[in-house]
């Protein structure tokens, strides 16, 4: 449910004007059969991890989905998942893999993975091939190559790939870029953009004592040891370290609202902190600053984006566009989002009568036109935007999915849209050791 | 004496601490770093600040309509409606409402749904006084599930949730009131919460009136769980000691301390843990 100030039909045609420059991959095509014997479609969850149990929670709030099976490696997180969703009053099936998901389920429509990185790429494919329909978590996959191969198979298939860039589907994301950013042009001439998420230092990721998988269980799915099972994310071969676990999901916010990919990226980054003897050995960079260029038809616009192993008291995640007008401090978290008016912008009261933003904390008008009151600087205007949405943060996306397969929607991140994400995201890691601006055309970008 | 080792969160705008007992240090980390990611997960479902919580779902609802939740917040509400009956009104997690609404919303919890649905009035909850203690019983669970059984999970002070004793200990000590309490129980497998208006001032409102807190001094509630002495604390701040009496009467797990010319008397069939 969307805020009440912007009517539904509004909404509607926001989500299909945000939709318009996204493209479903030539010869998809959305069958007839997309749906089981019982009328709902029934979909499996492929990892069933932290990213897995937070999408689970939304497939269960979604009507006309029905949750057939959970597949993980791991015995502990099968259990686990069983367990769980029998208390919420679902019995599903428990598969170790894949494999055995596509040769047990004959009634499947889509599956949905949240497995680490470089398993995304290898079960996606085999899930299209097979004629399903994939929702894939960010990264597509630990390699170019590997996310490639996912969009040549979508394109082979004809079957939808969406990936899990979540705001790509989030109704204030949408609002914002169709209002604020476009429709209003309330900042002006963006000039800049700056994302971050910086977190505070944790643990190793651990298990209770008794779920160890056997070191053959382990080898079999790639894995050396529990520890680089558990902690898979920092390591090279199997997922992209904080600049592709977090920052994948800003940068794509990024090209997203400016319309295109970056044409050139440089970086400064390392492995500082996490080092023996208190942490176990990691591969990928614990702190990242990256700076990406983008041209556009006004003049250059320069994205910063940093993540940073220190303190949790950094502001908070965000991704911040600023233009000669306005700037505005976007985030998933309503909390942190905030809009701000120049001095010299033209007035903002035509989107406030309009009922899309309002004045949350307005600088005083001068009393008396022959007198001024000296103090300190004022601050600039503030103002919120008017919408919101009364689901979980992931289920937009998840939805748009669903309707997608229902012929209801375009995907609002197909594969071949994401890689262009996912191309300069790869490209941020590779610029760190380079250590020079590394150049990006259009023609690369394409999967 | 055991090695103890103590860690941090602050999550729903409270520091935890987790003192995990007898278990290699590095274990004991990630198993409290399990648990803390537990903490944080619950206040994502159970914050009203949250925009897309369960609680910040529910309190969009109008009269008639009704909200899927998550197993957390739905097993929370279910001991919250527990704890209202039980208490015969005096615990609600909809007290501070009447703040803005001038009768009490109803609802209505829908098992088989897994759904809250809103019967009337606006359902602004407040999950400030059973949620910190949900959140301890769910750590708990965690802790025991990584063979961690020896623990004591703390809540901003006013709430315990002990596990198994250190080997060699009768227990936690754990006192009443401030630092350097003159009274301490050894606690062991069961939670202790307080509630008062010493830090936070009138914050406690009573749900069948919407009128402030009528004691003064603090109370303290002993029980098996955490959500529960968390709720009956703060349920002790609105009863007088009959209206008390007659509600713990009914519930041999409960005991209840309240705060008496600086000393604490107890009421209730629960024995009395050993002093410290």
């Amino acid at each position: 449910m969307v805020n009440s100030s912007i009517t539904r039909r509004e909404f509607i045609g926001a989500t299909a004007a945000a939709g318009a420059g996204l493209m479903l991959a030539p010869g998809a095509k959305v069958f007839g059969q997309t749906k089981s014997a019982n009328g709902k479609l029934n979909v499996a969850l492929i990892g069933f991890g932290a990213e897995g149990r937070v999408l689970m929670e939304s497939l269960l709030v979604i009507p006309g989905i029905q949750v057939v099976a959970i597949v993980d490696i791991w015995p502990y997180a099968r259990t686990y998942g069983q367990r769980y969703l029998k208390a919420m009053g679902h019995e599903v099936k428990a598969y170790e893999n894949y494999q055995d998901l596509l040769a047990g389920e004959k009634d499947l429509q889509a599956v949905v993975v949240a497995t680490p990185d470089f398993w995304h790429a290898p079960i996606t494919n085999a899930c299209l091939k097979a004629g399903l329909h994939v929702y894939c978590e960010k990264m597509m996959s630990n390699t170019i190559e590997g996310a490639r191969s996912m969009v040549q198979t979508m394109r082979q298939t004809g079957k939808l790939l969406q990936i899990g860039h979540q705001r790509r589907s989030n109704p204030r994301y949408i609002f914002a870029l169709n209002h604020v950013i476009h429709g209003g042009k309330l900042c002006g001439r963006l000039t800049a953009v700056n994302g971050q998420w910086n977190r505070a230092v944790s643990e190793d990721l651990g298990w209770p004592k008794h779920s160890e998988m056997t070191p053959a269980q382990l080898a079999k799915y790639g894995y050396k040891d529990m520890h680089q099972f558990r902690n898979w994310r920092w390591y090279k071969g199997m997922g992209g370290g904080p600049l592709s676990d977090l920052g994948a999901h800003q940068i794509d916010v990024f090209n997203w609202w400016l319309g295109r990919p970056a044409e050139s990226v440089m970086a400064g980054g390392g492995l500082d902190y996490y080092k023996p003897p208190q942490f176990a050995k990691r591969d990928w960079y614990d702190n990242a600053m990256v700076i990406y260029e983008y041209p556009m038809p006004l003049g250059v616009v320069r994205a910063f984006y940093q993540v940073q192993t220190t303190t949790s008291a950094g502001g908070g995640y965000y991704e911040y566009f600023m233009g000669d007008d306005g700037a505005l401090k976007m985030s998933e978290d309503p909390r942190i989002t905030a809009l701000y008016r120049e001095a010299r912008a033209p007035s903002w009261d035509e989107w406030v009568r309009k009922n899309y933003i309002r004045a949350a904390a307005a600088p005083p008008a001068p009393a008396d036109a022959e007198k001024v009151d000296v103090r300190e600087t004022a601050q600039l205007a503030k103002y919120d935007m008017n919408v919101s949405f009364n689901e979980y943060i992931h289920q937009p996306h998840l939805e748009n999915f669903f309707n997608a397969i229902r012929g209801q929607a375009k995907l609002t991140c197909p594969g071949d849209e994401a890689f262009r994400s996912e191309y300069v995201i790869h490209k941020a890691n590779e610029a760190i050791p380079a250590q020079k601006r590394i150049a990006i055309t259009s023609q690369e970008v394409e999967a | 004496m055991n090695d103890i080792h103590i860690f941090n969160l602050y999550a729903m705008a409270t520091h935890f601490e987790a003192r995990i007992a007898g278990e290699e240090k590095t274990y004991a980390a990630q198993t409290a770093q399990a648990a803390f990611a537990l903490a944080d997960d619950l206040e994502s479902r159970l914050s009203r600040f949250r925009a897309n919580s369960d609680i910040a779902r529910i309190a969009r609802l109008m009269p008639g309509e009704q909200a899927r939740v998550s197993e957390p917040a739905f097993a929370c509400l279910e001991t919250a409606k527990k704890m209202e009956m039980a208490t015969r009104g005096a615990f609600s997690v909809c007290a501070s409402a009447l703040q803005s609404q001038a009768a009490p919303p109803q609802w209505t919890l829908l098992k088989e749904q897994f759904s809250v649905r809103c019967d009337s009035g606006k359902l602004e909850m407040d999950l400030g006084a059973i949620g910190k203690g949900f959140a301890l019983d769910r750590m708990a669970e965690a802790l025991r599930e990584w063979s961690c059984p020896a623990f004591l999970l703390v809540a901003g002070g006013s709430s315990v949730l002990a596990g198994d004793a250190p080997a060699g200990t009768a227990g936690w000590s754990c006192g009443l009131g401030d630092d350097q309490s003159p009274v301490h129980y050894w606690l062991k497998n069961c939670s202790l919460s307080g509630s008062g208006l010493a830090v936070k001032g009138r914050h406690i409102f009573d749900p069948r009136t919407g009128k402030p807190a009528r004691r003064e001094n603090r109370a303290w509630a002993l029980t098996d769980t955490a959500a529960e002495s968390d709720a009956l604390s703060t349920a002790c701040m609105v009863l007088d000691e009959a209206e008390i009496s007659e509600v713990i009467a009914v519930e041999k797990t409960w005991l209840v301390f309240l705060e008496d010319n600086g000393t604490a008397r107890h009421l209730g069939r629960r024995a009395l843990p050993a002093r410290a």
